[in-house]
């Protein structure tokens, strides 16, 4: 019985594994398993460990002590007025990043065209990039110590340096600068990547433009504006997580204090400082849920405001009602 | 040779499953020796080894530590020591500690709970016996094994500039909270010096505080690691300036008065040693093992001085007293290794002459005390006493939950800096904020809560002598 339905149905497996569909399979599953290992090792295992350290109450990482306690971790994240409030904090390193995004936007545009010097000013606005973030911390450190560089800088413009507020005690513009830090450090790669979405725009566009007698703002809002749509919304992404997930800055510069400890200052002193590991890890997920849900947010805002985008579905919607008017009419 | 078939047994037990490999393991912790049983120059003369050492000393390892190694290799020829120096020790040692293959002795990180150092740890034997040979080793002992030798050992008290003091017009040391702040006001008035300098910025620095809340302000051995633990309201007000409200307070209300440097954010740790040696500041809230750093930063070592924290408790001063960073040794590192590293520690605690040249209190019983304490004479010393046997875990589970973070974290200390200097909660505020989270913790764990007298140590003795020079009249 086995030989016969054997011999009758299956060729022999060299012959099988040699067949067109199955070395297609083959190829598909060969490319996939490292990039499928890689992704699985160091982005989901971590995370999924993460979760289940969320609900754990834990001092270490691999004590036996640990307690499950379920969810009471999250309930702690948005009862505690410590955790979730400190999220009010990225309001200022958002509006920063907006200014940081104008400026970006501002600086390429000029920088997009023919400019004496024009490398060189790309580079140095690009610079602070490159530099680490803790040596940028220890930087402002020294610039807004009180009467070192800033204070001097302003003194020159003739401000009285005895008038001027402490730049990282005064509680009501500490977060300001500390957000000013990260437009000095951010801004030119923003304006790198407008940069190089603006250079792939058809120069004979602007030239056909020109002919119709368009000015340098006309070109600006309706070539390269479009053109670089994609590029923008990107950085308004990036800039956005980025605000919710400041952490260099406060860290190195005020270590959290006088009211500057922002979510993920609060999640590591949480960690490492209090041994509360259960708890950040709690906090960890919630943000990255936050972050999600301002992403998808982002993207439907950024869809509705478009108006290729609407005429679609305008048209769509136009196709569909005649569709509904032919029927009827037949009917 | 022994103990190299000793290590192939335990592998072979471990192939031969779960039961085996217990027993062997039995055997092999067996074999290890004790500190107290290990004679120096004598024993392992031939043992061949290399091990690593974490330290915090980065400061000391090129140096101190070099000629360390130089004599100990005249004892040991066989034994190779390397030391790795950690910046941010505090922080960096506990992250590599989840890993095995550390290294082989390290400094054990301060807020390890105690039911894990055998996890982490070999023991260096009985707590009965190495008591005999060494002090404060309370730290690091659990279930009568000692996972920890420390180091050296601090008292606590303030750092101060003595020639900024007599400019002041300060004769007599401050006794009190009162006579301290009334001291920084004269220092503030009468010469151009920063009366108290904070070290806000650094935030480690800030964490000094803490350690006066125990033994100084109390006189009370017991008070840390059980008075803390079952007293009620252990930070409100007592009204006596003791306890560790009033240490606290002394820093409320030195910042409140303007009494410290303009702007706290920007401290700089490493500049502070220059100036209270060149007299630009009053005095600094620090443990002993800083007055040696403040000495050598400048060309005026002599004015330097190191006074008892200036709370008074039944007309007595106390100061306490405790191991520094102690040392430990790798539990999971191999058995030549592990004999080395006993080898290594014993030689540091009684031969290298560690604490009385850093200044310290000694390790071995019956030690040398160095100058610079010269000033606690009459100051009893505080040693803490260890928890009740079964509440070993107490203090740090109720100061974790609590998230008061006594000798933890800064957050708490620089709270009341900050709270002060912008007039927000009062110091009263602030203690009850404490002593409610303290309790709700204390209230997790059922322990029993009852108001707590401190208990200073000696004070039963002077009452006996006053009842005796009574008798005699």
């Amino acid at each position: 019985m086995p030989g016969t339905t054997l011999g009758k149905q299956k060729k022999p497996f060299g012959q099988w594994l040699r067949t067109r569909k199955v070395q297609q399979w083959l190829v598909i599953i060969a490319f996939m398993t490292i990039p499928l290992i890689l992704l699985v090792t160091f982005s989901y295992v971590p995370f999924a460990k993460m979760f289940e350290f969320s609900l754990y109450k834990m001092k270490r990482y691999d004590s036996k002590n640990n307690k499950f306690i379920g969810l009471e971790n999250y309930l702690d994240v948005f009862s505690r007025d410590d955790c979730f409030n400190s999220l009010k904090l990225a309001g200022y390193y958002i509006v920063a990043s907006f200014i940081q995004l104008a400026m970006a936007l501002y600086f390429a545009t000029i920088l997009c065209f023919k400019v004496r010097g024009g490398s060189l000013f790309k580079g140095l606005i690009f610079f602070p990039y490159l530099i680490s973030g803790i040596a940028i911390g220890f930087i402002f450190k020294f610039f807004y110590t009180r009467g070192f560089v800033f204070d001097t800088v302003l003194s020159w413009i003739g401000l009285n340096p005895e008038s001027l507020p402490y730049w990282l005690k005064d509680t009501r513009i500490n977060n300001a600068s500390l957000a000013a830090t990260s437009v000095w450090r951010y801004m030119g790669q923003n304006m790198v990547l407008f940069l190089g979405a603006m250079m792939s725009v058809d120069p004979t566009l602007y030239e056909a433009c020109a002919i119709d007698g368009a000015n340098s703002w006309a070109k600006f809002r309706y070539i390269m504006l479009p053109s670089i749509k994609s590029v923008i919304l990107l950085n308004m992404i990036l800039s956005i997580s980025g605000s919710l997930s400041a952490f260099e800055p406060p860290y190195v510069i005020t270590g959290g204090t006088f009211g500057t400890s922002t979510y993920f200052v609060m999640m590591n002193s949480l960690a490492h400082e209090k041994g509360k590991i259960g708890l950040a890890a709690a906090m960890a997920v919630v943000l990255m849920g936050l972050i999600f849900i301002v992403t998808i947010a982002q993207q439907v805002i950024m869809k509705v405001a478009d108006e290729d985008w609407r005429e679609e579905r305008r048209n769509k919607k136009l196709a569909k009602a005649r569709k509904k008017a032919e029927k009827e009419a037949r009917a | 040779m022994k103990v190299k078939k000793l290590t192939a047994l335990v592998m072979a037990g471990a192939m031969m499953g779960t039961m085996a490999m217990s027993t062997m393991a039995f055997a092999e912790e067996a074999e290890l020796p004790t500190l107290d049983t290990i004679v120096l120059g004598e024993d392992y003369t031939d043992l061949e080894a290399t091990i690593k050492v974490l330290t915090h000393r980065t400061d000391i390892v090129d140096t101190v530590f070099a000629e360390y190694i130089a004599s100990f290799n005249e004892l040991y020829p066989g034994i190779t020591v390397e030391y790795e120096a950690v910046t941010d020790y505090a922080e960096d040692i506990k992250i590599r500690l989840t890993t095995d293959d550390w290294g082989d002795i390290c400094m054990i990180p301060t807020n390890l709970q105690k039911n894990e150092l055998a996890d982490e740890f070999i023991s260096f034997g009985e707590k009965e016996t190495l008591d005999t040979m060494y002090v404060m080793l309370n730290n690091f002992t659990y279930d009568g094994q000692v996972y920890g030798i420390p180091s050296t050992g601090n008292a606590q008290g303030v750092v101060y500039n003595k020639k900024v003091f007599e400019a002041a017009g300060i004769t007599e040391l401050p006794k009190t909270p009162d006579e301290f702040i009334a001291a920084l006001q004269a220092i503030k008035d009468n010469t151009e010096a920063i009366p108290l300098y904070t070290n806000f910025a650094a935030g480690w620095t800030m964490g000094a505080w803490d350690a006066y809340v125990g033994g100084s302000a109390t006189g009370d051995p017991d008070f840390m690691n059980y008075g803390l633990v079952h007293a009620e309201n252990p930070f409100a007000d007592n009204g006596e300036q003791t306890g560790p409200y009033a240490v606290y307070n002394v820093l409320y209300e030195a910042v409140a008065q303007g009494l410290i440097e303009d702007d706290p954010t920007t401290t700089d740790w490493e500049g502070c040693k220059g100036m209270i040696n060149n007299g630009e500041i009053g005095c600094m809230v620090l443990g002993s093992w800083a007055v040696v750093q403040m000495q050598e930063a400048g060309p005026n070592a002599a004015d330097i001085g190191y006074m008892p924290f200036p709370i008074t408790v039944d007309g007595a001063q106390y100061a306490a007293a405790g191991p520094d960073y102690c040392y430990g040794i790798n539990v999971n590192a191999e058995t030549d290794n592990q004999i080395a590293s006993l080898l290594y520690v014993k030689w540091l605690t009684e031969e290298s002459g560690f604490s009385y040249d850093q200044g310290g209190l000694p390790i071995c019983v019956g030690g040398e005390y160095p100058d610079v304490l010269s000033a606690f004479d009459g100051v009893t010393l505080v040693v803490d006493n260890p928890a009740k046997e079964g509440e070993e875990d107490l203090f740090g589970n109720i100061n974790t939950d609590s998230e008061v973070g006594l000798n933890m974290d800064n957050t708490h200390v620089q709270m009341v800096l900050e709270e002060a200097l912008q007039g927000g909660k009062t110091m009263e505020e602030i203690a009850a904020e404490w002593n409610e989270a303290w309790a709700e913790a204390q209230a997790d764990y059922e322990v029993e809560v009852a108001p707590y007298e401190y208990q200073p140590m000696g004070a039963a003795a002077e009452d006996e002598a006053v009842e005796e020079t009574s008798a005699a009249e």
